[in-house]
């Protein structure tokens, strides 16, 4: 008898202890992916883009950072987000007014560098997507850009001898979707933040400006902050700088995602954060140095129904002045992101 | 003595047992309003869509006339569909399917044109569907499944679902290549194209849902009413609607009155 109900006892104690695994998603004795930090830098804002619902891991970051580097998922193979997204300069096309794409097409506009995306609300020019995960989404389909088609780039992943791996130990599946695609993207771009130049030492303390760079922020603050707001250098508002429209381009900006015409030829302003090493400048390119853009307010703003009230009575600047500005841009130049190798082609 | 004492044991570990059971795989998905009974297990009512053009059932690539004697011919015909609602209009009761389940119906693809649902068994007289993503799926980022943006019924440059695609060509058009493309999208207001027809039941009939049976509704989606009432739209006037706006809405207005239940069958 007492034989019975330890038998019976231990079938219970098997069922139930089977029943209480049988919900995991995977053996007990697998190692789930290794969480990674995301760290807001002193003096920045909370970030708008929130890991929580796409958790931070070492092996997601991996994933999207030799997703960024693979040439698979352009149409040809030959463009990888990084072709038109340089780490050397600030992750966007070292001297490329605009950009080359797929079938020797050019780009519409120019490619903006890719740091601190947390904390933007709205990607492109013209802020017509409104999250960071589908941004990719945009240059991956355009055909004057990497011109692939979603289910074309989950194929040749899915076929990919280690793909299947990486996404496995990223998300704990090797099903290869476009939404572990983009997560994994959003991992590695988004965790690229650009806050150790000059100027954020100056501000953590760690150094201090030279005079003429103390004067150059002076000019800055009281002449471009309101709309290249610190700490970002943004507002991220779209305003329209009286740039004249470029014939071949005839490009509208947001109220091509707005349909109104109060929006029309606004852009979004584009942080000051490693201004010198993401020339030229402009949504199409045409200034080719600071020099032109700091030129183009004082003397060239040309008056129209939506040119920003802050610059369209020009932007008095002295050749002094200029020269200030420019010594304080230069102290927004973080080589350290630049050279950093966790952000670098993978080998 | 014994005996009792095995007869206690043996209830407490059966009991034990589905305690444990039952809470094994426990979801916590607060979509639907009313519990399901246990025996409406996968689905109880199936909801098929039938693409027509007026009266004819739908072949793609052949001829068809529109409203206004346009000739024209489909090459893609595909909606969103979620939020679906039984109603019984008497006692005022609404049983409400998942609200987050979303359904894209694409009618070169026979596998997404039956609907499975589970349903309160009741009587109803109503069914009520929405057309189309809610705002909150369109700025959410990624997402996947019925959603997902591989299945080209995404806007990559301007966030956001198309709701309801309708392409071919037409000898009227007067696009290039005689295409027209209806690719009618638009979340925000007052652009937001959602719609929520509520359809009646064929004349007699009703959803009589019985415990464990499966009950069986036919839709037709016809085209032919994409082209007018209210709105007249015109292959030569009107071939393309890409953009959210003024159009999409009218399209949008159309199409919501395109669906007609055709019969309802209980078993």
């Amino acid at each position: 008898m007492t034989l019975r109900w330890t038998i019976s006892l231990f079938l219970f104690l098997l069922t139930a202890s089977m029943l209480i695994n049988s919900c995991k998603k995977s053996d007990t004795n697998r190692k789930g992916p290794t969480p990674l930090a995301f760290t807001v830098p002193p003096g920045f804002p909370q970030p708008v883009y929130d890991f929580k619902d796409n958790p931070l891991t070492e092996e997601g970051f991996t994933l999207g950072r030799k997703l960024f580097y693979d040439g698979k998922l352009s149409k040809d193979g030959n463009f990888p987000c990084a072709s038109c997204h340089q780490q050397f300069a600030a992750f966007a096309n070292f001297d490329h007014d605009l950009s080359h794409g797929f079938n020797n097409l050019f780009t519409k506009r120019n490619s903006p560098g890719l740091f601190n995306m947390a904390w933007q609300k709205e990607f492109m020019w013209d802020g017509g997507i409104n999250h960071l995960e589908v941004q990719p989404l945009a240059p991956l389909t355009a055909p004057n850009e990497m011109a692939e088609d979603v289910n074309n780039i989950i194929i040749k992943l899915k076929a990919d001898s280690l793909y299947p791996k990486l996404f496995d130990a990223a998300f704990g599946n090797p099903e290869i979707t476009s939404q572990k695609m983009l997560l994994a993207l959003t991992q590695f771009v988004g965790s690229i933040v650009s806050a150790n130049s000059k100027y954020d030492k100056v501000k953590r303390g760690e150094a201090s400006f030279s005079s003429e760079e103390a004067t150059g922020y002076q000019i800055f603050q009281a002449k471009c902050a309101s709309c290249h707001a610190e700490p970002l250098f943004t507002d991220l508002s779209y305003r329209n700088t009286g740039m004249p429209l470029k014939v071949g381009l005839m490009d509208i900006g947001r109220m091509r995602i707005t349909n109104k015409s109060e929006d029309s030829m606004k852009f979004k302003v584009p942080s000051l954060r490693n201004v010198i090493p993401s020339f030229p400048y402009g949504h199409d390119g045409r200034f080719y140095t600071v020099k032109n853009v700091m030129d183009h307010y004082s003397d060239g703003v040309q008056s129209g129904p939506t040119v920003d009230p802050l610059v369209k009575n020009k932007i008095p600047l002295s050749i002094f002045d200029k020269f200030y500005l420019t010594q304080f841009l230069y102290t927004l130049t973080d080589s350290s992101f630049m050279k950093d190798p966790r952000y670098s082609e993978p080998k | 003595m014994k005996h009792s004492f095995q007869k206690i044991l043996s209830f407490v570990t059966i009991s034990a047992f589905t305690l444990l059971t039952l809470n094994a795989c426990k979801k916590d998905k607060s979509a639907e309003d009313v519990q399901l009974p246990p025996e409406v297990k996968d689905h109880n009512l199936v909801l098929k869509f039938k693409a027509v053009i007026d009266t004819v059932p739908l072949e793609f690539g052949k001829s068809y006339q529109n409203f206004f004697k346009q000739s024209f011919s489909v090459k893609t015909f595909k909606f969103y569909v979620h939020g679906i609602e039984m109603i019984n209009t008497d006692s005022g009761k609404v049983f409400r399917t998942g609200a987050d389940k979303y359904f894209l119906v694409d009618f070169s693809d026979s596998t997404t044109t039956e609907l499975k649902l589970a349903v309160l068994p009741y009587q109803y007289n109503r069914l009520g569907i929405t057309i189309g993503v809610d705002s909150a799926r369109n700025v959410s980022g990624a997402q996947t499944g019925a959603l997902d943006p591989a299945k080209g019924m995404f806007w990559t440059w301007n966030t956001g679902y198309i709701m309801a695609k309708l392409e071919g060509t037409s000898p009227s058009s007067t696009a290039p290549g005689g295409v027209f493309e209806y690719h009618i999208g638009g979340f925000k207001e007052p652009d937001n194209v959602l719609r929520k027809p509520v359809l009646l039941f064929p004349f007699g009939q009703s959803l009589d849902l019985k415990p464990g049976k499966t009950s069986e509704i036919t839709v037709t989606a016809n085209i032919g009413a994409w082209f007018y009432n209210p709105h007249d739209i015109k292959f030569n006037e009107n071939p393309v609607c890409t953009t959210p706006g003024v159009l999409a809405h009218q399209i949008a207005d159309n199409y919501s009155k395109m669906f007609t239940v055709i019969s309802v069958v209980n078993e």
